[in-house]
């Protein structure tokens, strides 16, 4: 809360990461990370940021937000496919449909708090998902997934490979810069309130749930914004973007790196990811106990996630006497 | 005129009569306390006046403004704050952020998006949140989580809280209840040297709080006001006595 933070001190965290994302292509496949691999990280380091704003700052935990990273992905692959092989109108277009989308699911589920908003949340989501098995199967194409789809242009770039790397890096630099400015704001200040005492907050002359549905709304668009990347990364929208297991999935990765940091939950989603698709190989069929075990290890000894690892390993080994 | 007219409130719980026919007007500027039994229906009258509870009948103006039918965070925004029974601040949040809160919170009201402000940038702002801290004592603690304070100190900064937005109103719930006496003399204090014009309406058990702050004292008993006087009035008025006697044999 000091004003005399310097660019640096303020900023630390997004050029870190802004470091980290632009040198990954070099040093990722060192580690066995396949190219592909790297931009899917980039991509859930937007949801999983997005997705910190909601559960991390205000403490409402969605099981949900599969349904806003899927709407953007059917509305990216239909944008491609039948309006524009350019991604700056789909993209538009998909974040556009997703946060009316959260709007009026934020409205309704936000009356509820605790495990009823989660159960919520799921059923929303879960009711886009067949909607997409069933009703809208002539545009979703169900089962067998979007597809179809053209190359994916920025105007006249085309995206594949490196391109489309950078572009989501680009993007999860910019996104994580804004949630840190988000952080830092009354906004930011009002929404982590929430989390500490709403009575307290709405006896202090605070709207909390306006700010409530304000933090379930940007991270529903952080969650269109990744939907929308996954499909120009690869232009294939399976029903699977809907399920609850991909909802499930961003609340483990969250869990993992530790929730309310901003930071942790991008690492979790690095770590799980990297885990899911290198790891698992070595490890067999195995993996899925493995990964179990360390949930629970995480879970139960570290319930701040790696954040609090890194926290802990920082101050013993580099704190002095004068705790400096 | 009365800065709060309550007229002919009325609240039924299922079959139980919470308040009925409550009348009570408190003048600007004035220490009113609210006594009586357990059970009498003060804290569900306070809960009407922040909105928490609607009664079934009956008006709440406050400065000419009716109450009723208005949000928590409104009533807040018109000039009343409330002090909880137990100390409401925000636990994982520094004793300034807690105070920073209501301070954007009449700069801004209720709502607003002004998402890449810094609010830390904001010095006349935070200066007056610091100002707020320092005048209830707890200058050492400006960046101490809020939860790690001793209950006293907790209440030091939920009246901070409240008073940050500058309230006309503050409604207190037995401010002083668990608190050691010497707890509770300092909150009398602090109560005591509280800026004038501030309203205040306070509900208590501990009748030494009482005589030592209110001038004036309204008893109620299974949801009635059965007296309202001065504080020499009061204390010997044979219905009072008998509220409360009434209350022991049981």
């Amino acid at each position: 809360m000091n004003n005399q933070l310097s660019f640096w001190q303020l900023n630390k965290a997004v050029i870190l990461f802004a470091v980290v994302a632009l040198t990954m292509p070099l040093w990722f496949p060192l580690i066995n990370g396949y190219s592909g691999l790297d931009t899917k990280i980039m991509i859930f380091c937007i949801f999983l940021v997005g997705f910190d704003i909601l559960l991390g700052f205000t403490g409402y935990l969605s099981f949900g937000h599969a349904a806003f990273f899927g709407i953007a992905a059917y509305s990216t692959g239909l944008m491609l496919k039948n309006f524009s092989d350019n991604i700056v109108p789909a993209i538009i277009v998909a974040v556009a449909v997703a946060t009316l989308a959260a709007i009026v699911i934020g409205l309704l589920t936000l009356k509820r708090t605790g495990i009823y908003f989660s159960i919520l949340t799921l059923a929303f989501a879960e009711m886009f998902h067949s909607m997409a098995m069933a009703m809208l199967q002539t545009w979703t194409g169900g089962e067998n997934g979007l597809t179809g789809m053209p190359t994916p242009m920025l105007f006249d770039l085309k995206m594949q490979g490196n391109n489309v790397f950078y572009f989501t890096a680009i993007m999860a630099i910019l996104l994580f810069y804004v949630a840190k400015r988000i952080e830092r704001s009354p906004v930011g200040l009002m929404m982590k309130a929430i989390k500490c005492n709403q009575t307290r907050l709405e006896y202090t002359g605070i709207n909390a749930r306006k700010y409530k549905l304000l933090a379930f709304v940007i991270s529903a668009m952080y969650a269109a914004v990744a939907g929308a990347l996954m499909v120009v990364y690869e232009p294939f929208v399976g029903h699977e973007f809907l399920g609850w297991h991909q909802s499930g999935e961003v609340v483990i990765m969250s869990v993992i790196g530790g929730v309310g940091t901003l930071v942790g939950p991008m690492l979790g989603a690095g770590f799980m990811l990297y885990f899911e698709n290198v790891l698992s190989v070595d490890l067999g069929e195995q993996w899925l106990l493995v990964l179990g075990l360390i949930f629970m290890f995480v879970v139960i000894f570290m319930p701040g996630g790696f954040m609090e690892a890194l926290e802990r390993i920082k101050r013993r080994f580099f704190t002095t006497v004068d705790g400096e | 005129m009365p800065i709060l007219d309550i007229h002919q409130v009325s609240l039924s719980f299922g079959g139980l009569k919470a308040l009925q026919n409550v009348n009570l007007k408190v003048e600007q500027g004035s220490t009113h306390a609210l006594i009586g039994p357990n059970g009498a229906g003060k804290s569900t009258l306070l809960n009407v006046l922040t909105g928490m509870l609607k009664p079934d009948d009956g008006s709440v103006m406050f400065d000419g403004k009716p109450l009723l039918d208005v949000n928590s965070f409104d009533i807040n925004q018109l000039g009343i704050a409330k002090v909880f029974q137990t100390p409401a601040v925000f636990p994982e949040m520094t004793v300034l952020q807690n105070v920073t809160i209501p301070v954007f919170a009449a700069r801004d009201g209720s709502f607003r998006m002004n998402m890449l402000e810094g609010y830390a940038k904001q010095r006349p702002l935070i200066e007056f949140a610091e100002e707020q801290i320092c005048e209830i004592g707890l200058e050492k603690h400006m960046y101490t989580l809020a939860g790690s304070l001793s209950r006293g100190d907790k209440r030091r900064l939920e009246m901070a809280i409240c008073l940050a937005n500058k309230p006309r109103l503050l409604l207190l719930d037995e401010p002083t209840a668990g608190m050691a006496r010497h707890e509770t003399e300092k909150t009398i204090e602090l109560l005591q040297g509280m800026k004038d014009g501030i309203t205040k309406v306070i509900v208590e058990h501990d009748m030494n709080v009482v005589f030592s702050l209110a001038e004036k004292i309204s008893v109620l008993a299974q949801g009635q006001i059965i007296a309202e006087g001065s504080p020499d009035e009061i204390k010997g008025h044979p219905k009072v006595i008998e509220a409360y006697l009434g209350e022991a044999q049981v």
